[in-house]
């Protein structure tokens, strides 16, 4: 089932006037708004002619869209623009595939939490949370995964700058 | 040079036949603990197998950190692990030894420019003995590592300060 | 007797008793264990295609000493909040266990240790001493991982002495004394009268006797590699499982004197397996000495045969370590509980049959 034939069978249920289709070199994306995100992904797991009931990835994405704004040490920082989280969905039933691209404000990046539709994505949010700073709101345990809990910054953030110290060891070469 | 000649100009002490047992005897029986991180793991595994044999120079792998000599650093030490790699060699009874083993754990390896978690060199944390280079090291490079160290241990002396 | 010659120089009978039968035995157990680590370390390397330790001596024969000199360099770690007087007692009191098994031994017709009547009793009861060490010291470390590599060796040692004790009371319902010396000078003269393969009786009984008593044997010799905690029954020091299991918290000479206790250990169960089953120290097919008739001949060739048929229990006991896989803690249970045993009292009931005839 194509990109476009899953969005009329949901059409039924959501105003999908606020869906996007984005064309890329691997398929097709469909841009969601946070809001319907937790509806959405029920219906999708659970409605028998989609029946996307395997979460294979969950990944934020630092589009860094917004301005650069140049400080005192040479480095930039990013102000405005988005933060990204996509979800690539497959059925085992029906062998197809869905791609979904949430966008979130920078300075804000909350979405809610698909923890209790597939279970997968309990250690992919905590990655992102780690990595990027999305919050995923309703998330039973969101603390960092890869890095240590004291480490200061997200470190997958374009306009991530190395800390100088941590816990007394020299980081930078 | 004969033996008395170099210890006449280094310290006026003469090392004792005493020091040589006790030496040979900490040198031909390195207890290796094991603590393979990474890809120089696997080298490491291949030095202890059938090959390259680390057994026969007396290296038998111990799991508890108190029951070990030496520490092999194998692999990519992040930030995270270092604490963890203090904590152990602060374990360890004297007298220990430290090889730092491959580009990583010498100085950060081919994570130094951009790796922000990765620790650049083990010996920023521990004291490192012996540093063998190599990405991975060949298990020849780690055994000529080992008998370097050996070399280093033949030299001690309970006599003199340590440096 | 060099005993009684000591005891008149040192006017105490005790102590010159107790010089003459401890030391040598003492004297025995030291060298054996150096060169049961080193052998093993030999017999592993051959059998996983590589040469052991061939820098240290010539031929690697100096490795243990370099060992054993070296845990006596290293710095001796007691942790902080470990209980002190049970953490230094422990190492000792396992091998205690298992010195004090090797007072029944019977190394030859002329030394025994204590000729007591009651040497096979006597020895499984001592060797149980070793638990209370190892809980002791998995207990004393105050680390969680000691504990329960302390806890699953109680469970296991304790719950494999019931097949190995069920195989040797079968046994000895046939051979008829608990005396270790009178058992080996039973079995004489050729090795067809060796109690596994039915022993010195006459008749239908001996050919019927052979397989129970086979079976008896492999039953106590698989329960008593339990009691040693080897491998395929060494979840206790488990390295992978457990970090080193009980001994995790020990460095230096205690650790030394826990690896001591452990080969001595392997030797005293060799060797009661060689005194039931495979007639002491009776040799094959008669003794050099005294074709030769030079009688003082006699028990140095029956301390060569002990040695000799004791030492290969325990390259087999070696063999195994390195060929087979580990058992998990259930399984173990459930070889011993639900395998060995009923097997043990099926023997000793055929046995006890047998006997009557």
């Amino acid at each position: 089932m194509t990109t476009t034939e899953i969005l009329e069978i949901l059409k039924e249920k959501f105003s999908v006037e606020q869906f996007e289709i984005q064309s890329n070199i691997g398929g097709e994306i469909l841009i969601v708004p946070s809001n319907v995100l937790l509806d959405l992904c029920f219906f999708l797991r659970d409605d028998e002619r989609l029946a996307f009931d395997s979460l294979m990835n969950l990944s934020g994405v630092d589009l860094a869209d917004g301005e650069k704004k140049k400080l005192e040490d040479g480095s930039f920082e990013i102000v405005g623009g988005h933060l990204a989280t996509y979800y690539h969905l497959h059925s085992f039933k029906h062998n197809h595939k869905l791609t979904l691209k949430v966008l979130l404000p920078r300075e804000n990046p909350v979405v809610p939490s698909v923890e209790r539709v597939w279970r997968s994505a309990d250690w992919h949010e905590r990655e992102a949370y780690d990595l990027f700073g999305i919050v995923f709101e309703g998330h039973h345990n969101l603390k960092r995964i890869l890095l240590p809990d004291d480490w200061d910054g997200y470190p997958l953030r374009k306009d991530y700058k190395v800390q100088e110290f941590y816990q007394g060891m020299k980081v930078p070469y | 040079m004969g033996i008395l000649d170099k210890e006449f100009t280094e310290s006026n002490i003469i090392i004792t036949k005493f020091d040589d047992l006790m030496n040979w005897a900490r040198l031909s029986s390195l207890w290796q603990m094991t603590f393979g991180l990474a890809c120089c793991a696997i080298e490491m595994m291949a030095t202890s197998a059938s090959h390259y044999d680390f057994d026969r120079f007396g290296v038998i792998p111990r799991p508890s950190p108190r029951q070990a000599d030496i520490i092999i650093i194998s692999g990519t030490v992040t930030l995270k692990m270092a604490l963890r790699i203090k904590r152990l060699y602060e374990q360890m009874p004297e007298p220990k030894y430290v090889i730092s083993m491959g580009s990583c754990a010498t100085c950060g390896g081919p994570y130094w420019n951009h790796g922000y978690h990765v620790l650049k060199g083990i010996d920023r944390v521990i004291p490192v003995d012996v540093y063998v280079p190599g990405c991975p090291p060949r298990p020849e490079a780690l055994l000529e590592g080992l008998l370097k160290l050996q070399e280093k241990i033949r030299n001690e002396s309970h006599v003199k300060k340590q440096v | 007797m060099i005993s009684d010659q000591l005891a008149e120089i040192l006017g105490n009978k005790i102590i010159a008793y107790l010089i003459t039968a401890a030391i040598p035995l003492f004297l025995f157990l030291v060298p054996y264990a150096l060169y049961a680590v080193y052998a093993e370390r030999k017999v592993s390397a051959f059998m996983q295609d590589r040469i052991g330790p061939n820098r240290v001596g010539p031929k690697g024969l100096l490795q243990t000493i370099a060992d054993i000199l070296k845990l006596i360099q290293k710095e001796d770690i007691i942790p902080k909040s470990a209980d002190k007087p049970i953490f230094v007692m422990a190492p000792y009191v396992v091998f205690m266990g298992t010195f004090a098994a090797f007072a029944a031994i019977p190394f030859s017709s002329v030394f025994i240790g204590s000729n007591i009547n009651l040497g096979v009793f006597y020895i499984m009861a001592v060797s149980s001493f070793s638990v209370i060490g190892i809980l002791m010291a998995g207990w004393a470390g105050n680390n969680k991982y000691s504990l329960y590599g302390a806890m699953r060796s109680v469970a296991q040692i304790v719950s494999y002495e019931v097949p190995a004790l069920l195989a040797i009371v079968s046994a000895v319902m046939v051979i008829g004394t608990l005396n270790l010396n009178e058992i080996s000078e039973m079995q004489t003269a050729r090795f067809w009268n060796w109690w596994i393969f039915g022993g010195p009786l006459q008749g239908i009984q001996k050919f019927l006797l052979i397989v129970p008593m086979l079976v008896a044997f492999v039953i106590f010799f698989v329960a008593s590699l339990a009691e040693v905690n080897r491998t395929p029954f060494d979840i206790p020091e488990a390295e992978s499982e457990l970090v080193a299991g009980f001994h995790t918290e020990y460095t230096g000479m205690k650790f030394a004197i826990f690896f001591l206790a452990e080969y001595g250990n392997m030797f005293v169960v060799s060797a009661i397996s060689t005194a039931i089953f495979f007639g002491g120290w009776q040799s094959p097919f008669g003794y050099l000495g005294n074709s030769f008739s030079i009688p003082l001949l006699v028990p140095i060739e029956q301390v060569f045969w002990f040695l000799f048929k004791s030492l290969s229990l325990v390259l087999v006991q070696m063999w195994l370590r390195w060929t087979l896989p580990r058992l998990r803690v259930d399984q173990l249970m459930a070889v011993c509980w639900k395998y060995l045993t009923p097997y043990a009292f099926v023997n000793l009931v055929l046995i006890g049959i047998i006997s009557l005839i």
